[in-house]
């Protein structure tokens, strides 16, 4: 098993930011190199992407699903599947503190990887990783800002979002 | 230089190898260049899990899928009764899995298409829903008691496979409470891979017509893969035709029988056409035969002048998910208790356990007679470590405890008989030829600059030619070999052996063997192994075997061929039978030096004019069951440099000093001493597969489990001494295994050689660069 986490302060009001990330519709298009998303129910989604480790590369099929573990606060998410003969499971962890000038959201990622992809692309794994988590983080905060964006800009004379 | 192999008395020339001419230019025919017509082509569908239950496998869409004819899973096979095989080493194997998979790439299906890319391509159609359980791939933590128990089949609830002594604990712990010196330690064999160029594979070809199954394989020993696919498949055996053509190299990987094997098998029965199934480089190290994976630990009880006393040792073997070492049945643990090695002990005791753990099975003889290999490398350490303790020069105390050439026939501690040797004067010719005295020097030196500079020393006792059926079998089919010669009207020989080369160059050296006997020049003699409808039976050629046992059989069976033509020259000379003398070329008659008759001559009367009542013809079948096993050894000696900024090893020279009896083809000889360096080098710098916590193996291609160039090769520099093996029909010993069983420690031994001024005592292998440079680091030496 690999250990993955980080945090990220974003500029925006906790509801605002756990909104957004308790919803797949929302949340499902922050997946780096995305070929198809289709969102099951409110809490569950599959979604097919490109993957490439080393030597191996193809399509991983993925199901994932939302479980709110202290609500505001706490939330889980499950990431199942693979592809090429290959495995992984996820388990996401990710909790929400108010900080002074928004919120701190810290992450935490429990991954097994197994097949091919993980032996064959073994040397690579964690650079490619950390890259996936960090175009994550980027399209999370992107899509999140704009999407706060443009709520303020419907409620009228918004301040231009600062960049995060 | 090579010689014409026209030249009579070949014995102990190096004649050119008939073979080469057919490999070099690329015209051997190996497993891949066999196409038959309306073949389809096999792949195997792996486990990407080193540990999970199989709830349910869907194969719908791969069936439905373009070219694809067949599909077939682990329930498939448990219909038929083959869902499993027996092992080697008498464990059971799953052909394909059932219930769950035990390690990653484990074969869980197999797909048949009109095209190999077809096959590729429905393996990722299959469906299966596998349920991860905990992952076991430590030996040690597999052997405690709350360990994840991985052989739900087994009635012994446990991962402890063996428990395997050798020697005399008494004896042994007495000598142990009395030394006034005693030195320990903990020693590593990593597992590696023996990597033949050539992966395996096969064509199975059934015919429902005659009922008869020709079956293309890359096979060391094509017949007792015959009667074990008589056994497991049901077939008579006389109604399986094994071919084994060119093989691309063995070493110990082409002895087992392999799950894709079985399910081509089943394949061609069930679809009527042949299949044919070749794996990739990743299938051949991932799922195929590991080697060595030894946890050692061992101490010698030692008076203070150096003198030995006694050795105690514990060892680990992971043995991966099914016990599939290639061992004869009677050793668990192979030969690991010549352990004593070239030196004479008084008393010595062996433990070894056998342990499930979730990688891939096996431990095969990697040019290695059954575990010498571990146990030479962990005996030289370990005297290395003695010397250090004792402030002696490493040369000088195994000097001082060789087992001396008047003590042959030498009995072990742990009940071997060793034939012959002579260590002292093997290592004292090592010591001369690389200038020890002027290294030591040197080297002394360079210390006194800082620099860093090793010489390491390996004496080693290999123990080869697994023959005595009294005491070796596979699966409890005797270990002994055979030959077959038929001498044609004009001279010409056909011969067939039992055994089976995989480019050791057998067509030559045997045919030398035959020639010397009969008379003949090697050109005359053509050898032919490897095919089961032709050859007599015999047991294949790995753990340095051919030449001890099948040798020895084309030796006899020339005598025996010689018996008859004699018969046959005293009617041509008209003389008495008494009277005919054999001079080593031709019959002649006792004090008439100047009549004589040649083999040819009495080749052609053997068709044309026998004495009245004999059977005409000139042939014969010999059986050999060798006496004793045959016990080659030698002295290696390295010298290397390391760069203290990137603790990068160099190999500045290498000596090797072989004492293998007596030589058949010495070019034949220094090339296989020259390949076992070669890996012997590979193993002691760059090869292991590692395994992840999750069972993932690391190491699955040649991205990541090295194999050496050219480039990365030292210069060997080679001499020999020679001892005859004295129950041997031509005094010859074996010496394939010999350079990959004494080399690592010498390697090894030469590494903390040049780091012991820093209080280095042991580095486990490889000795890959980093670890040079941490401990170079930790000591603050950082250019």
């Amino acid at each position: 098993m690999r250990t993955y986490g980080g945090e990220y302060t974003l500029e925006l009001p906790r509801e605002k930011v756990w909104e957004f990330m308790t919803d797949p519709h929302r949340v499902g298009p922050c997946i780096p190199d995305l070929l198809e998303l289709k969102v099951e129910s409110e809490n569950r989604f599959n979604a097919r992407v490109k993957v490439g480790v080393g030597p191996v590369r193809g399509k991983f099929d993925l199901t994932c699903e939302l479980s709110v573990i202290e609500p505001g606060v706490v939330m889980a998410l499950p990431i199942k599947g693979g592809g090429m003969g290959s495995g992984v499971e996820m388990n996401v962890e990710v909790r929400l503190t108010d900080v002074e000038n928004g919120t701190l959201l810290k992450w935490q990622c429990d991954a097994v990887i197994s097949g091919p992809i993980a032996s064959l692309g073994g040397r690579l794994i964690d650079g490619e990783a950390r890259k996936i988590i960090q175009k994550v983080f980027a399209n999370f905060q992107k899509a999140l800002l704009a999407a706060a964006a443009e709520a303020e800009a419907a409620v009228a004379d918004a301040a231009a979002p600062e960049e995060g | 230089m090579a010689l014409q192999q026209t030249e009579l008395r070949p014995m102990g020339k190096s004649i050119g190898r008939k073979e080469d001419p057919r490999l070099i230019r690329g015209k051997g025919r190996y497993i891949d260049d066999i196409m038959l017509p309306n073949m389809l082509y096999m792949c195997v569908l792996r486990s990407p899990y080193a540990h999970a239950r199989i709830r349910r496998i869907d194969a719908s869409a791969a069936l439905a899928a373009p070219g694809v004819k067949l599909v077939i899973t682990g329930e498939d096979l448990a219909g038929m009764n083959l869902a499993w095989m027996p092992t080697m080493a008498g464990d059971t194997q799953m052909v394909l899995a059932t219930g769950k998979v035990l390690f990653q790439y484990q074969e869980v299906a197999a797909v048949v298409a009109e095209t190999r890319a077809q096959a590729e391509d429905a393996l990722q159609l299959i469906e299966v829903d596998y349920e991860p359980l905990p992952v076991v791939v430590d030996p040690f933590k597999a052997l405690e008691p709350d360990a994840p128990i991985l052989r739900e089949d087994k009635e012994k609830k446990s991962n402890h496979i063996f428990h395997w002594e050798a020697g005399d604990r008494e004896q042994t712990e007495a000598l142990f409470r009395d030394a006034p010196v005693i030195v320990k330690q903990d020693v590593r064999f990593p597992r590696v891979h023996p990597s033949p160029l050539e992966p395996c594979g096969c064509v199975a070809d059934y015919n429902s017509a005659t009922g008869r199954l020709t079956f293309y394989v890359t096979s060391q020993a094509p017949h007792a893969h015959r009667t074990v696919l008589a056994m497991v498949s049901g077939l008579p055996e006389h109604q399986i035709h094994v071919i084994s053509p060119d093989v691309g190299g063995g070493f110990g990987n082409k002895v087992p029988v392999y799950p894709g094997y079985v399910c081509a098998i089943v394949a061609s029965l069930k679809l009527g056409v042949p299949v044919k199934w070749i794996e990739t480089r990743t299938e051949n190290i991932t799922s195929t035969n590991f080697a060595r994976d030894y946890h050692m630990t061992a101490e010698i009880a030692a008076r203070e002048d150096g003198r030995v006393l006694a050795l105690r040792v514990k060892t680990v073997a992971d043995h991966g998910a099914f016990d599939a070492a290639a061992d004869p049945s009677k050793f668990p643990a192979g030969l690991f208790s010549i352990v004593t090695g070239s030196y004479d002990f008084r008393s010595a005791f062996v433990e070894v356990d056998g342990v499930y753990t979730n990688k891939a099975p096996g431990g095969v003889a990697y040019r290695c007679s059954f575990r010498v290999t571990e146990a030479s490398y962990l005996i030289e350490r370990v005297m290395d470590v003695l010397a250090r303790r004792l402030q002696m020069d490493p040369a000088e105390l195994r000097l001082r405890n060789f087992i001396r050439k008047d003590q042959f026939p030498y009995h072990s501690p742990t009940g071997w008989v060793y034939d012959s040797g002579d260590y002292e004067k093997t290592l004292n010719l090592a010591l001369q030829r690389i200038g020890y005295a002027e290294l030591r020097k040197e080297q002394a030196e360079k210390r006194a600059r800082g620099e860093f500079m090793g010489i390491g020393i390996s004496t080693f006792t290999e123990i080869v030619g697994a023959g005595p059926g009294h005491t070796f079998d596979i699966m409890g089919i005797k270990m002994f070999d055979s030959a077959q010669i038929r001498v044609h009207p004009t001279g010409k020989v056909i011969a067939r052996l039992g055994v089976r080369h995989q480019g050791q160059g057998h067509e030559t050296t045997f045919a030398q063997i035959i020639a010397e006997e009969l008379g003949l020049s090697a050109d005359d003699v053509l050898i032919e192994e490897g095919d089961t409808d032709t050859a007599p039976y015999g047991l294949g050629t790995y753990a340095s075997r051919s030449t001890p046992t099948a040798g020895g059989a084309a030796a006899l069976c020339g005598r025996r061929i010689r018996e008859k033509a004699r018969k046959i020259a005293a009617h041509l000379l008209e003389v008495g039978e008494d009277d005919v003398i054999w001079d080593g070329l031709a019959f002649t008659v006792k004090g008439l030096p100047g009549r004589s008759v040649s083999m040819k001559d009495v080749a052609f009367a053997a068709y044309t004019n026998v004495p009245e009542g004999m059977e005409p013809g000139l042939e014969a079948t010999y059986y050999y069951d060798p006496p004793n096993l045959t016990f080659p050894n030698g002295a290696y000696i390295a010298v290397v440099d390391i760069d203290k900024g990137t603790g990068a090893v160099k190999v500045r020279r290498f000596m090797a000093v072989d004492d293998c009896g007596n030589v058949i083809n010495p070019m034949i000889v220094e090339g296989q001493v020259h390949g076992g360096l070669t890996e012997g080098f590979a193993i002691a710098f760059m090869q292991d597969i590692p395994y992840d916590a999750d069972g993932n193996c690391l190491a699955p291609n040649w991205m990541d489990y090295l194999v050496p160039t050219s480039l990365d090769t030292p210069h060997w520099e080679t001499d020999r001494t020679v001892t005859p093996s004295p129950h041997h029909p031509i005094g010859a010993k074996g010496v394939g295994e010999s350079p990959n069983v004494g080399s690592p420690a010498a390697f090894v031994n030469a590494v903390v050689d040049a780091l012991s001024p820093l209080g280095v005592e042991h580095i486990d292998m490889p000795i890959f660069p980093w670890k040079v440079w941490s401990i170079l680091r930790e000591h603050g030496i950082d250019e």
